[in-house]
């Protein structure tokens, strides 16, 4: 099954995520990718409790992850992919062939350095550069917070 | 028969349903079929009113309030429905162009949010300093003049909802005709609001199952009744 | 025990000042006020920090905050230090948001609404809808009162306190419920709304209905349900004015 949802939200794992894309999807399996996350045991038990019952929920480092990524778009396990950072998901893409195809912004936040796209949406120059490489890459990148509202094309953010 | 002071309770409610939604208390009076009922105990037409939250229920069952998603906001417009339909000798003529005025006045509730939500980022950015200095009175302070905000976004949208009312009761929709095509065509695209969502909420797993076995349910309890 | 009381109707206006800078920030400081009294005669500077930080971002379910708000105002009393407590609160953020928009938004309320609406497509009367509003808020004011307590009790430990709680068990059930109870609904209204139309009216309510559905499949997000109506409602309109 290819992998049917990776996303770049810096909530990581809430209502968007479970109810919002999980439940059309059907998703089973839920990646998160997060290096600080892969370490921390009390956020785990947050996340862990966080995802219904059936769905599956694996902690990776950007390494494991990027190991893993053939072997669980090659199995039947309806799966979604989720960091925090556009930057991790920049290490992601480097590292897959063609695994990863769409790109989901779900949501980034106000920070210093970078400027609003969407209400939802705040990105800083570097990041988009990075979203840039991406798409030249041959992803096709979007933000779109849960599936009933209309994707923003990238260019449409910049 | 609707009269000055039904129309001054009908104001009031559909700024308390609309401040309900999201601010407080959230106790579920934002939905369609409970705005709709009070509305009609208001109006003095209960029927009425219940038949309004039926319709208008299927479409707000659509898009859940999911994280900090926008979704459309029912309330007011419900309100107006109501007043659009409330001690008509035959409903039935009425119902579609209400549901039209209670959608447009919710999206354009929608719309409204949106902007309060960017209007109270404003203050809170211009009061940052103070909140950095951990001043409790400028918190109480922004925190009540937004729900007065809320408030009186709930009452703008009310006010115009009521207006949009009086004149539909007024014009009416063309003939008897039209007005029962629009009210069939209403209620079957709000059938198709309610399934579409109700299978997306579902999702694909036990759910599933469950929700095709309650409909199954539905329909016998359907033709015993 | 008041603080705690006071600190708990304040979270039903949790969401009040809801923004796009600190979301529901300022919503958790006022909420928070109560229950910080007593650290301000305990030491003025440590107060005025813990009140800076409980009006920093803040996002979750409105119902389930109170896990949070109890939770960092014991971590504020322990004397814990301040980016730890920074670190809790964010991280409570979206687990608290998943947990409770399953519970409630998808859950919970779409039971208690699809029970009133079955109920009221059979021909009940608006104490039936009274009666979902006051079962759905009851269930909201315990869970709630659980949540605040809890919170305070645990403290740094809330994330565990959670783990153990039968929240996860209510969601399985509450989702199961809301399927359900959605799906007796949908044919009962399917029929309340055919009472009295000619048979040409009702085929055509389905036929709007499926076209809807069809619609829907095909146009993906630029499709939307009260979009689809009013677009309905305008090709009628249109099609009886030609016609007259």
């Amino acid at each position: 099954m290819p992998i049917l949802l990776c996303r770049i939200d810096d909530r990581l794992i809430h209502g968007q995520v479970v109810i919002g894309w999980g439940r059309p999807l059907g998703l089973q399996r839920i990646v998160l990718v997060d290096d600080i996350v892969a370490a921390n045991d009390w956020e785990q038990d947050l996340y862990r409790v966080a995802v219904p019952e059936e769905i599956e929920l694996i902690f990776a480092t950007v390494r494991g992850a990027s190991d893993r990524l053939a072997e669980w778009a090659g199995d039947p396990k309806r799966t979604a992919i989720l960091t925090g950072e556009v930057h991790t998901m920049g290490q992601l893409v480097a590292a897959d062939t063609s695994n990863l195809r769409q790109i989901n912004l779900g949501g980034l936040h106000q920070r210093p350095g970078r400027t609003e796209r969407l209400p939802w949406v705040y990105l800083s120059d570097e990041e988009l550069a990075e979203l840039r490489v991406m798409a030249q890459s041959g992803r096709e990148i979007s933000a779109q917070d849960v599936p009933t509202t209309a994707a923003v094309s990238l260019e449409a953010l910049a | 028969m609707i009269g000055g002071a039904e129309l001054w309770l009908l104001l009031a409610w559909g700024t308390i349903v609309a401040v309900d939604l999201v601010s407080m208390p959230q106790v579920l009076l934002a939905r369609p079929l409970v705005a709709a009922a009070v509305a009609g105990a208001i109006a003095g037409d209960v029927g009425a009113g219940l038949a309004v939250g039926l319709l208008l229920e299927l479409f707000a069952l659509d898009v859940l309030p999911v994280g900090a998603s926008r979704y459309p906001d029912y309330g007011p417009g419900t309100v107006g429905a109501v007043l659009v339909v409330a001690h008509q000798p035959s409903p039935l003529v009425w119902m579609g162009a209400a549901a039209g005025l209670a959608l447009v006045v919710a999206l354009s509730g929608a719309a409204s949010m949106q902007w309060l939500r960017h209007r109270i980022a404003r203050d809170v950015q211009a009061h940052a300093d103070q909140l950095g200095a951990g001043d409790g009175a400028a918190i109480r302070m922004l925190h009540l003049t937004s729900i007065g905000r809320d408030a009186v976004r709930g009452l703008a949208l009310t006010v115009v909802a009521l207006l949009l009312a009086l004149l539909l009761r007024e014009t009416g929709p063309l003939d008897d005709l039209t007005g029962t095509l629009l009210s069939v065509v209403a209620g079957g695209a709000g059938l198709a609001a309610v399934v579409r969502g109700a299978v997306r909420n579902a999702g694909r797993g036990a759910r599933f199952r469950w929700l095709a076995a309650g409909a199954g349910a539905g329909v016998l309890l359907s033709v015993f009744l | 025990m008041k603080a705690t009381r006071s600190a708990w109707w304040r979270l039903f206006s949790l969401q009040g000042s809801w923004n796009y800078d600190r979301m529901v920030g300022v919503g958790m400081g006022f909420a928070a006020k109560p229950l910080l009294e007593d650290l301000r005669r305990e030491s003025p500077e440590r107060h005025a920090e813990a009140v800076a930080r409980s009006a920093e971002f803040f996002n979750s379910h409105p119902y389930l905050a109170g896990l949070a708000l109890g939770a960092v105002t014991r971590a504020e009393y322990d004397q814990v230090p301040g980016d730890q407590i920074l670190r809790l609160r964010n991280a409570l953020c979206s687990p608290l948001g998943a947990l409770g928009d399953q519970l409630f938004w998808a859950g919970l309320l779409p039971a208690a609404i699809g029970a009133a609406l079955a109920a009221v497509a059979l021909g009940a009367g608006w104490p039936v809808v009274l009666l979902a509003v006051v079962l759905f808020t009851v269930v909201r004011c315990y869970v709630s009162d659980w949540a605040l307590r809890r919170g305070l009790e645990t403290g740094m430990g809330v994330g565990r306190a959670i783990k153990d709680s039968r929240l996860r068990r209510a969601i399985t059930l509450a989702g199961i419920g809301a399927s359900l109870l959605v799906g007796v609904a949908i044919p009962l209204v399917a029929t309340r709304l055919a009472v009295g139309l000619a048979t040409p009216h009702i085929a055509l309510m389905l036929l709007v209905a499926v076209a809807g559905l069809v619609l829907g499949k095909l146009a993906g997000t630029r499709y939307s349900s009260p979009r689809f109506a009013l677009a309905a409602l305008a090709v009628v309109l249109l099609a009886r004015w030609i016609a007259t």
